[in-house]
């Protein structure tokens, strides 16, 4: 009996350090790490074909704990991510392409009503979201609710819905294997201004850290 | 008691032993996080090598003239050159609001303003406006049939930048609306800013809109 307990425990402390171990946030890379080296070559073997089209792509940097968003190579847009998580970041490695943008409020004008409606603004914009991508993929924007427990309380009633929903498509197709998944977190500017930014078809690289 | 403790100190044990073995490098948990084999000098030499050639590669690929980039989430316009901004302006940019074509059940207009890579395409001065169906519709009127009456000169500033698809950044006559998402699509900016654009931007400059 006494035995089981120990297994339990010691079962315990893995799970625990396997979290830990998939919410560290690793320091920037350093190249004379042979495997960081590899990684940004890797990556910037990607962005090269995307940076010769006339396009806008976006650069989830959980090396550095940034978004970017870029065009031929230059930073347009910083953003920090504040935590995040992946389920399997060994399948991260390679070009996703957003396969729809989040789904945002659009006002409808309506011709008869004479009076200046309102603008659509960043407030308009969605505070966490999922987006997913093809290959598969599912990433989860978090707007941080440091402070204010009613966005966290409905934030974590998202954050649940989009997991019930991740197991019903795995109970649906019976695949045993989902797809590898990002948390990431940012200001809640930063998450709606991103909601905005995105669009339908957009090339997504991810570079990942290394221990 | 003694089995309560047998438990806890089983528990730490455990926990000390996982993390020695962690910080031994001799497991590792997480699939990503392999360490990897030791990698000959030579072999290094040549990644370094590689990864310089290509970050020389993208480099290329940057814009070396000016080139104008518009946030559309926070309604600013720049002028960069390099990392050099040589302009920064208040912008109104797409609505992102929809309006229903009429006798057309599934047809819509989304006022928004276009993302991605664009060039100036024509440079016009003291353009007119030739007012679109959804402009009519919009305001609750019929669509004229002549093409003369939907003219309308004296609302787009005095400056107009094309960049395709009847998008054209140009001025505005509601300069209170400037930091805000209102327009149809096209880039609203003041009078002051628009000269600058005008003054900076040849056709062929870079759009970046994001």
């Amino acid at each position: 009996m006494s035995f089981l307990c120990a297994m339990f425990s010691i079962a315990l402390s893995l799970i625990s350090v396997s979290w830990a171990a998939e919410l560290e946030v690793t320091p920037p890379a350093e190249f004379t790490d042979s495997a960081a080296l590899q990684e940004a070559t890797r990556l910037l073997e990607e962005e090269i074909k995307l940076a010769t089209r006339p396009q806008i792509y976006a650069l989830i940097d959980l090396a550095t704990n940034v978004i970017l968003i870029k065009g031929r190579g230059v930073e347009l847009h910083r953003s920090s991510i504040e935590k995040w998580s992946a389920s399997d970041r060994s399948r991260l490695a390679t070009l996703y392409r957003l396969r729809e943008r989040p789904q945002i409020h659009r006002r409808k004008i309506n011709p008869t009503a004479g009076a200046e409606q309102d603008p659509i603004s960043l407030v308009d914009m969605p505070a966490t979201f999922p987006l997913k991508f093809s290959p598969p993929l599912a990433v989860l924007v978090l707007a941080n609710t440091d402070g204010n427990p009613w966005q966290w309380t409905l934030q974590r009633g998202r954050v649940w819905w989009h997991w019930l929903m991740a197991w019903g498509e795995i109970l649906r197709t019976g695949d045993l294997l989902p797809p590898p998944s990002l948390d990431l977190t940012v200001s809640l500017d930063d998450a709606q201004s991103l909601a905005w930014t995105v669009t339908e078809g957009m090339p997504f690289l991810i570079h990942r850290p290394t221990p | 008691m003694r089995r309560v403790l047998l438990v806890v100190s089983s528990g730490l044990m455990g926990l000390l032993l996982i993390t020695l073995v962690q910080s031994s490098g001799l497991l590792t948990l997480n699939a990503s996080t392999v360490r990897p084999a030791a990698v000959d000098p030579v072999s290094l030499h040549a990644r370094h090598a590689r990864y310089k050639t290509l970050a020389k590669r993208l480099t290329q690929l940057m814009p070396t003239q000016p080139y104008i980039l518009v946030d559309t989430a926070r309604n600013h316009l720049y002028i960069k050159r390099q990392d050099q901004v040589m302009l920064e302006a208040l912008a109104s940019t797409g609505s992102g609001t929809i309006l229903d074509r009429p006798g057309d059940s599934k047809g819509q207009w989304i006022f928004d303003t276009p993302r991605g890579e664009f060039t100036v395409q024509s440079r016009l001065t003291n353009p007119v406006w030739v007012k679109p169906d959804w402009a009519f519709i919009e305001e609750g009127l019929a669509v004229p049939k002549s093409q003369t009456d939907r003219l309308e000169p004296g609302v787009l500033g005095e400056y107009a930048l094309g960049f395709g698809k009847g998008y054209f950044i140009h001025g505005t006559l509601y300069t209170r609306f400037l930091g805000k998402n209102v327009t149809h699509g096209c880039i609203r900016l003041n009078d002051d800013d628009l000269k600058s654009v005008y003054r900076l931007a040849k056709v062929g400059t870079p759009i970046m809109i994001f």
